[in-house]
């Protein structure tokens, strides 16, 4: 018998996995998803009752609603494998015959993949449909969202004649993917490291760091604006330097987003009960 | 077969296990005993693979329980004191977590629980303390294993529940079965542990079967005051002693008594019941 990873098994633990997840965590999920559908309610409820009117959200309000929906989703995972700091759910989740390996993997799976998909699907999904019943509604939020992203993506390669950062739909979805994938892991982490407080705590190491950056950066432009205002620099080389820096960025997120994914299974690996 | 040499684990500073020994064979259902705090679930913990040791080895069938390699998970299972109420029906529950051990019978798991008397078809997360444990307690045995830790099993149950685990542990596991069953309530289980391992602070006191209990000790349940006696227990109807067995006669241990002998006489017992 394969101890550390038997496809076979994995498939049979993935799917347990996804089905503990289901009961556990879909209706909160679904909910996050819903929230445009509150959203949608809220609002006309709000016309009627101050202006006497129908009145649906417009694309902005929509907007903001996903990504602070997507946001709370990102928080929430903190709380998908949350249980596996609890005495008794997490014995028994160590004491499932399946290897460490397949546990981590399929703990990727669920809540990189799997839960974010249920959370678009319903989103994205719920505001197709509103579109579809309501003619005041507008457009359905996933065509005009990709629009919106071409848009951005074509305006920013225009630039690329001037500018030596070249944006291409597959340059800005690696970014945007590592970001993502750091994000979540970040969260997932913090999930499975604290026994208590798993959001507030999470938030609150992120508020730390965040104060932090912005002290060394303030403290940098302080000690280096004097320099370069005596230096004579171009378009050109500003344009460089930037890409430069987003390109370094992207790459220290790159080993964050490593790293934390290596923290995650150094602590499946040697978690103890 | 459970190889332990030399174990240690501690909490901080405080030690808990240290220079543990022993051997337990298949076949049989260990009674692990010992006052609050001296380690038993921290034991049991060590043996299924929830702790990793931090001296010594444990070793079951070969294999290391901390690597938690799935065929050992798959041979074995932790019913703990307090088990985690699931947001299932019961024999959904069963359905779904019992793929995982091979020989997991789910007819089994529906005749153990009906003899338990709770209904299969409950959700779990509505169910009492006592249903909740009996519902882990008839999962562990459907689930067929060769070794078994259960921690304070009979915790929780009613009294006419309390006879049915007994009858439960003794007819739905295998001959091949080794139980590791931590307790307190002595005079539940007393009838089905054998041997039994006396657990003392850092140490094990006695690890001994019945048999050599009985030709160890004599356990008098007479009238009669013997001066020799190593305990004395007043009890309605007379009192129990326990004296050293001297002339070789045959009586029925009363673990009980038998873990207050070790309790007040510890070398002496040790002693006697050389590991």
């Amino acid at each position: 018998m394969n101890e550390t990873f038997n496809f076979k098994r994995f498939w049979t633990y993935f799917k347990y996995d996804i089905r503990q997840m289901w009961r556990g965590h879909s209706k909160a999920v679904v909910l996050m998803g819903g929230s445009v559908a509150i959203l949608y309610v809220v609002w006309a409820l709000f016309a009627l009752v101050f202006n006497q009117q129908w009145a649906t959200p417009p694309f902005p309000a929509r907007i903001v609603t996903f990504i602070l929906a997507f946001m709370v989703l990102e928080f929430y995972q903190t709380r998908t494998y949350g249980y596996l700091t609890e005495k008794k759910a997490g014995s028994a989740w160590l004491m499932v015959p399946a290897s460490r390996a397949e546990k981590f993997v399929s703990m990727m799976l669920v809540s990189l993949i799997v839960l974010p998909v249920i959370f678009f699907v319903a989103f994205f999904g719920i505001d197709a449909i509103l579109s579809l019943v309501d003619p005041t509604y507008g457009k359905a939020l996933i065509g005009g969202f990709m629009g919106k992203l071409f848009e951005m993506i074509n305006l920013m390669s225009s630039l690329g004649a001037e500018s030596p950062i070249e944006f291409t739909p597959a340059n800005l979805a690696f970014p945007m993917a590592v970001g993502y994938f750091c994000n979540f892991l970040y969260f997932i982490l913090c999930g499975v490291c604290f026994k208590k407080n798993k959001i507030v705590g999470s938030i609150a190491i992120l508020f730390g760091v965040s104060v932090l950056l912005s002290i060394v950066s303030g403290l940098s432009v302080i000690h280096y604006a004097p320099m370069l205002e005596n230096m004579d620099i171009d378009e050109m080389q500003l344009a460089q330097w930037s890409a430069n820096f987003l390109n370094w960025m992207v790459a220290i997120e790159c080993v964050l987003t490593v790293g934390l994914g290596w923290g995650v299974w150094r602590r499946v690996k040697t978690l103890q009960h | 077969m459970i190889e332990i040499n030399n174990l240690e684990f501690s909490y901080g500073p405080k030690t808990v296990l240290k220079n543990i020994s022993l051997k337990a064979s298949k076949g049989n259902i260990y009674g692990l005993l010992g006052e609050n705090g001296v380690g038993k679930t921290t034991l049991l913990t060590l043996l299924c693979g929830l702790k990793k040791p931090q001296g010594g080895e444990i070793f079951v069938d070969g294999r290391a329980p901390y690597d938690r390699q799935p065929s050992l998970l798959a041979d074995q299972f932790y019913l703990a004191d307090e088990v985690s109420p699931v947001h299932a029906k019961a024999i959904d529950f069963a359905r779904e977590n019992g793929v995982f051990w091979p020989n997991f019978d789910l007819e089994k798991f529906r005749t153990v629980l009906a003899e338990l008397e709770v209904d299969s078809e409950q959700r779990m997360d509505a169910m009492s303390a006592g249903q909740l444990k009996k519902t882990w307690i008839a999962f562990a045995l459907a689930c067929n294993a060769l070794y078994y830790y259960m921690d304070e099993p009979t915790n929780g149950l009613d009294i006419p529940s309390k006879a049915q685990f007994r009858k439960a542990v003794t007819r739905y596991t295998s001959e091949d079965s080794t139980l590791i069953i931590s307790t307190h309530q002595v005079r539940d289980l007393e009838n089905i542990i054998d041997p039994i391992i006396i657990l003392d602070n850092q140490a094990v006191l006695v690890c001994a079967t019945t048999e050599e209990i009985a030709s160890k000790l004599y356990f008098d349940y007479g009238t009669e005051a013997h001066p020799g006696a190593l305990y004395m227990e007043q009890t309605p109807g007379g009192c129990i002693q326990v004296y050293p067995n001297t002339t070789g006669q045959e009586s029925k241990v009363n673990v009980e008594a038998f873990f207050n002998t070790v309790h007040a006489h510890k070398d002496l017992v040790k002693g006697m019941f050389k590991l």
